[in-house]
């Protein structure tokens, strides 16, 4: 039997982990790449060609330049004059082109049909031009927005880390205008003010929070509608409507809403294109009119992903001129949405933003001469081929001279091959000689059509291409560094279960009286808890398990406990005659003892389970959550303050199991109490949510951080040296229990027990601790999940301190405890998408705004569960410390440690790495699959946050053992000295 | 004192000596082979009912279905089993038959617990099809031992929580208890799954799953029980 020091095993999990967290960033960062956007905004240097050294020609005056004179500039170098002089962006939230355009050449149905009577009039007589416009996913509105505005896309890691959605500081369209001295005005969904804080003279902005309201929502953008109409100071008005989106949210696509929706939307669009109609009469001020829609929804009304249904989002171009030149009515193109934001752009004679992917949508400039037209090609080629540039630093000046074009014998069209660099090169020289050829023609001969027509062709060409491979860009992921993240990840999985595997072997040894216990074969409780791990790892293949995960691992703890349930009745006897002594007695006291906590533990779990309907297909069954806040506020605020009352007294209770009624308990009691009624004090005076933001309420809350930290603080560096000083009489009360250890060797283990019952009381401050925290921040709904969840675990603890003849094996238990803790993450209401996590949590108790600090706190009220389980580890430990083995063992420090920390670090680390091995390789399977975005990559980041969640839970357990095991050993040393010097005297 | 503790107390005395493997009747193959046969055809008339004469199955209608299945199966498990009850002598066939009828309840409610322990919906919509569902659950797990044991703790203890049987009956009984339950446990498992199939609601796949398990420990227990006397032999040596 191989046996490993402590020494080693510590240096093998480091150097595990180590690998693990290295390959977990490689992979992450290869799998969602970051692409290198372009910083700075677009000036008048993107009306010229481009050149080798851009950065040095840009005019350093001109970031100083005011907005009209900034506008005349670009006027004057752009030789396009703008063909508007007013937008109206009207946003549809969530409306699929196919209402509008249909699908596939079909009209729409008919009940739409009729819905939008005046829309369906201006597409048909050609004064308004309909486009399918593909959105990229994620298909929810802010990254559309910014998609929209400006024609770049950007990464999953983007939107992940836009939570509180900061304002947008990359090149847009918004931006420009803004630059241009336009004034804009906006009403709608207040994304707009979090992205373009301060760009809007007027604005209204309305939450898209409460998904039931779908009438207010859009009378209060509707209300403005006709103030803003008459007045005529403005240059830009975006309207954003949510009201669909809600629609389809509640109700699906067919929803009976949804006609009546769209006819009021039809009713806007007939208001402002009178009223452009007006315009053009009196002023001649021309207003175009765009109609867009984010993104689609589902049959279901949900988006996200990157179906059909999703993507199909819509651009609608009306304007006061016929755009019906000689294009096929019923056909509508398709279009990316990025495309809008270059077509804005050259319409309205501003720079196009310098991110941006898309292309012009040629028919936009059909009413402009040729010149113009091939100019509007000539900027946006020149856009992109900057952007090239930057993507690709081969395609710099040195390597292919693509500024120094061609200037004899006239254009020589090549046939265009090679690699990226050389190809983007030629197609680009080939569209500038055709242009420049045929500028010099039109000098000659008035008309050239053929010229012109092929001169087009190779723009789009060039255009096209270079688009598409800039789009795939932004998905595109280095095979190498993906392969050797997963090599490593699973390297270091293997470690990890080998070391498990390898302590595992060495326990028998340890504990020579359970001998025939180990000698049996594997039991139900083992086997299924690897089973579980088994079905944990098949089911992530699954997108619906993976939405639906909170079933697993409530089905998977609740076996468990059921399994744990039948080995407890194993050694209950129900006819006492059975055995003859007290011992019997005892036996059958402590596994009842036992089949009550463990049916106390069943009990509160199923009520976990149904108190939040979790995952995605099934939320809108009844759950007690929504059934409470029916009820009313006044019951959840009664349950908080009852959760909050039995979390302290629980705490309190545990620490006076110990029986020691020694003043340090007293003390630590005493700070439980006053730190649960600061809490209780908080709910009392702050009762409704709307409060809870003035300072006051902010001012308790920060009382309470800092009464927690500094009682925790000390109590764990402390607790340690003062704990000694009452161990005589624990000594003797131990002795009682322990019939066969020798009287001689009390002196020996008094630091043990000591250990044990500072250990105890720190998990014990821990946990009641965390679960105070927790109250304060979680929502008050949650209140009572917590409370249940505390129960869970203590009576957990009780019952393994309490087993009876026959005892689980350690890692069972604590593979058991792993199980509760992520079964408890999902019953507080998280499921494996973003939109669960609480952000407005996030703000408690922080009097400005942190993004660092409402990180942390975002992540302490997610991982609330899972780091619950960690701080019950500390406990779990100290009732699991055997004192049999260290007597005889005697002073081998690390013997000892290992015995305490070997299976709860490696248990809870196993798990992990094997759940992250498997789901990163699942990951990689699946990154062609329709839910990459919506499911699999959401649920990546939360299998991440869980990893550095068990870095830090077990990164806390060991330095808590470690320090209490130190200080008590260092001051067994002096203590056994002083003793002596006493025995001498 | 009442004659089933004392025959309870005779019975663990008995298993307590580890060498002594008798007691539970032992019966032949053919026997074995019969009874579950019988049950197996049990459960193909009531489908045959519900199907042709009611024109249901589980999906259509859970609750009647299921219910039919309880009330044929009810009289065949029960009277078969009681032909086997433990110390004959003392404890007469009706007495077993009586027996075997109030486990049906009591076996209920522990499966129904069970059943909404593990998530199980708790909602009155859905409380007629998980109180048939756990009549059906009863007949295959609970009501069997309590026509053989009776109300003896000692040997229910050894048969579903040790998983001990002891005799070509005991076999019977703790393979398709066994199997009805992890049979219905991985019967749960396509439900939270979003393929919107109207077998996915609550109790259907889980009863397709213990009907599946049941039927496969019908066909295993025989195997047990032609492998027994030679099980015995390998213990006694």
């Amino acid at each position: 039997m191989s046996s490993i020091s402590c020494t080693k095993l510590t240096l093998f999990t480091i150097s595990a982990l180590i690998i693990q967290f290295i390959g977990l960033s490689l992979f992450v960062f290869a799998f969602f790449p970051v692409k290198p956007l372009l910083s700075g905004y677009s000036g008048s240097e993107s009306f010229r060609r481009p050149t080798c050294d851009d950065g040095v020609e840009a005019n350093p005056n001109e970031a100083t330049l005011p907005p009209d004179r900034r506008r005349f500039l670009y006027q004057e170098v752009s030789e396009m004059p703008p063909s508007y002089d007013r937008l109206i962006l009207m946003v549809i939230d969530g409306l699929p082109a196919e209402f509008v355009l249909g699908k596939m050449g079909q009209p729409p149905s008919k009940a739409f049909m009729e819905a939008m009577p005046y829309t369906q009039s201006l597409l048909a007589n050609g004064m308004g031009v309909g486009y399918h416009a593909i959105a990229a996913a994620p298909t929810v509105t802010m990254p559309r927005l910014k998609a929209m505005v400006s024609g770049a896309i950007g990464g999953f890691l983007d939107v992940a880390s836009n939570f509180n959605s900061q304002a947008y500081s990359d090149d847009n369209l918004i931006a420009q205008f803004f630059k241009i001295g336009w004034k804009m005005v906006m009403h709608g969904d207040n994304t707009w003010l979090k992205l373009f804080p301060g760009f809007f003279a007027r604005h209204d902005g309305v939450s898209s929070f409460f998904v039931k309201d779908t009438v207010q929502v859009d009378r209060n953008v509707s209300r403005h509608l006709g103030d803003e109409l008459s007045r005529d100071d403005w240059n830009l008005l975006i309207l954003h409507y949510l009201g669909l989106d809600h629609v389809g949210h509640t109700g699906g696509r067919s929803s009976a809403l949804m006609a009546s929706k769209l006819s009021e939307m039809d009713e806007v669009v007939r208001m402002i294109h009178t009223n452009i109609l007006q315009n053009l009469e009196n002023d001649q001020r021309q207003m175009l009119l765009v109609v867009v829609s984010d993104h689609g929804m589902t049959e279901s009304g949900n988006h996200g992903g990157s179906s059909y249904e999703e993507t199909d989002s819509l651009a609608l171009f009306i304007g006061p001129k016929n755009h019906a030149s000689s294009h096929t009515l019923s056909n509508h193109d398709t279009i990316f949405q990025v495309d809008i934001a270059p077509t804005l752009a050259l319409l309205f004679g501003v720079p196009i933003p310098k991110n941006n992917i898309g292309v012009l949508i040629s028919q936009m400039v059909d009413s402009l001469t040729d010149e113009q037209k091939l100019r509007a090609l000539q900027l946006n080629s020149w856009q992109l081929f900057r952007l090239l540039q930057a993507q690709l630093p081969d395609l710099s000046c040195r390597n292919f001279p693509c500024d120094s074009f061609i200037t004899d014998s006239g254009p020589t069209i090549s046939e265009c091959k090679g690699s990226k660099e050389k190809l983007f090169c030629c197609l680009y020289l080939n569209a500038a000689a055709l242009h420049d050829a045929w500028r010099d023609e039109v000098v000659i001969k008035s008309n050239n059509t053929e010229g012109y027509n092929t001169t087009v062709a190779a723009y789009h060409e060039f255009l096209s291409r270079a688009s598409e491979w800039l789009s795939h860009k932004a998905t595109d992921r280095p095979i190498s560094s993906l392969a050797f993240g997963v090599a490593a990840l699973i390297t270091s999985c293997l470690i990890l279960l080998k070391l498990l595997f390898v302590i595992h072997k060495e326990v028998p040894a340890q504990e020579i009286q359970d001998v025939e216990n180990y000698m049996k074969p594997r039991k139900l409780d083992e086997v299924f808890i690897l089973l579980g791990i088994l079905i944990l790892v098949i089911s992530m293949g699954s997108s619906s398990m993976i939405e639906e995960e909170h079933y697993i691992w409530h089905f998977l703890t609740s076996t468990i406990s059921l399994l744990f349930f039948r080995k407890a009745i194993q050694s209950f006897d129900l006819n006492k005659a059975v055995g003859d002594l007290i011992s019997a007695e005892k036996k059958n006291y402590t596994s009842g003892c036992q089949i009550s906590l463990l049916f106390l533990i069943i009990f509160c779990g199923r009520i976990l389970k149904g108190w939040h309907q979790g995952g995605v297909n099934w939320t809108n069954l009844p759950d007690i959550s929504s059934w409470l806040e029916q009820a009313g506020s006044q019951y959840i605020n009664l349950i908080q303050i009852t959760s909050c009352v039995i979390i302290f007294m629980l705490g309190i209770f545990l620490l006076f199991l110990l029986q020691s009624k020694k003043k340090v308990i007293m003390v630590i009691g005493l700070s439980l109490l006053m730190s649960g009624l600061l809490v209780l004090q908080h709910f009392m005076k702050h009762q409704n949510m709307s409060a809870s933001n003035n300072k006051d309420a902010t001012l308790s809350v920060q009382v309470f951080y800092a009464v927690l930290g500094i009682t925790t603080v000390t109590v764990v560096l402390v607790l340690p040296w003062v704990m000694p000083k009452n161990t005589h009489e624990k000594c003797s009360k131990w002795n009682l229990y322990m019939s066969a250890s020798v009287p001689t060797e009390i002196q020996n283990m008094t630091p043990i027990f000591v250990l044990k019952d500072s250990l105890y009381v720190i998990g014990c401050m821990y946990i009641t601790f965390w679960c105070l925290l927790q109250l304060l921040l979680q929502r008050p709904i949650n209140a009572m999940p917590l409370l249940l969840l505390n129960v869970q675990i203590l009576a957990y603890m009780l019952a393994f301190s309490s087993c009876g003849s026959h005892h689980n094996k350690q890692w069972v238990e604590i593979a058991a405890l792993y199980n509760l803790g992520m079964a408890g993450h999902f019953a507080l209401g998280n499921s494996n998408t973003l939109a669960t996590i609480d952000v407005a949590g996030a703000f408690i108790g922080i009097s400005s705004h942190s993004t660092f600090l409402s990180g942390v706190l975002m992540y302490i009220i997610t991982y609330a569960s899972p780091m619950l389980f960690f701080f019950s580890l500390v406990m779990y430990i100290s009732i699991k410390i055997t004192i049999c083995p260290l007597v005889t063992d005697g002073g081998n420090s690390g013997e000892i440690l290992k015995s305490f920390l070997g299976f709860p670090c490696l248990v809870p680390l196993s798990i992990n790495s094997i759940l992250l091995s498997a789901y990163t390789i699942v990951l990689v399977l699946m990154r062609n699959h329709l839910f990459i975005w919506s499911v699999y990559s959401p649920k990546y980041l939360y299998v991440c946050a869980a990893t550095a969640c068990v870095y830090i839970g077990v990164f806390l357990v060991v330095t808590t053992v470690i320090y209490t095991y130190i200080v008590l050993f260092w001051l067994r040393k002096s203590f056994s000295i002083t003793s002596k010097e006493d025995g001498t005297r | 004192m009442d004659p089933r503790k004392k025959v309870s107390k005779e019975k663990t005395a008995a298993a307590s000596k580890p060498s002594v493997v008798e007691a539970s009747p032992s019966i032949s193959f053919s026997e074995a082979f019969t009874v579950n046969l019988l049950c197996g055809l049990g459960l193909a008339l009531a489908f045959f009912v519900s199907n042709n004469i009611y024109s249901i199955d589980l999906v259509t209608d859970p609750s009647l279905t299921l219910f039919l299945i309880s009330i044929i199966q009810l009289p065949i498990v029960i009277l078969l089993y009681s032909r086997y009850r433990l110390n004959r002598k003392k404890c007469s066939y009706l007495r077993a038959v009586g027996r075997g009828i109030i486990g049906v309840p009591v076996g209920a409610l522990l499966n129904s617990l069970g059943a909404i322990a593990l998530g199980a919906p708790v909602t009155f919509q859905y409380l007629p099809k998980t109180l048939y569902w756990s009549l059906m659950m009863s007949l295959f797990t609970t009501v069997p031992a309590s026509c053989v044991l009776g109300s003896s703790w000692a040997d229910r203890k050894r048969i579903f929580a040790h998983t001990k049987p002891n005799g070509s009956v005991e076999y019977l009984i703790c393979l398709q208890a066994h199997g009805a339950v992890i049979g219905g446990w991985f019967g749960a498992w396509p439900m939270p799954l979003d393929w919107e199939r109207p077998w996915q609601e609550w109790p259907i796949s889980v009863s397709y799953g213990t009907l599946a398990g049941y039927l496969v420990a019908l066909v295993a227990s025989l195997g047990f029980v032609l492998a027994h006397p030679r099980l015995q032999h390998v213990k006694n040596e």
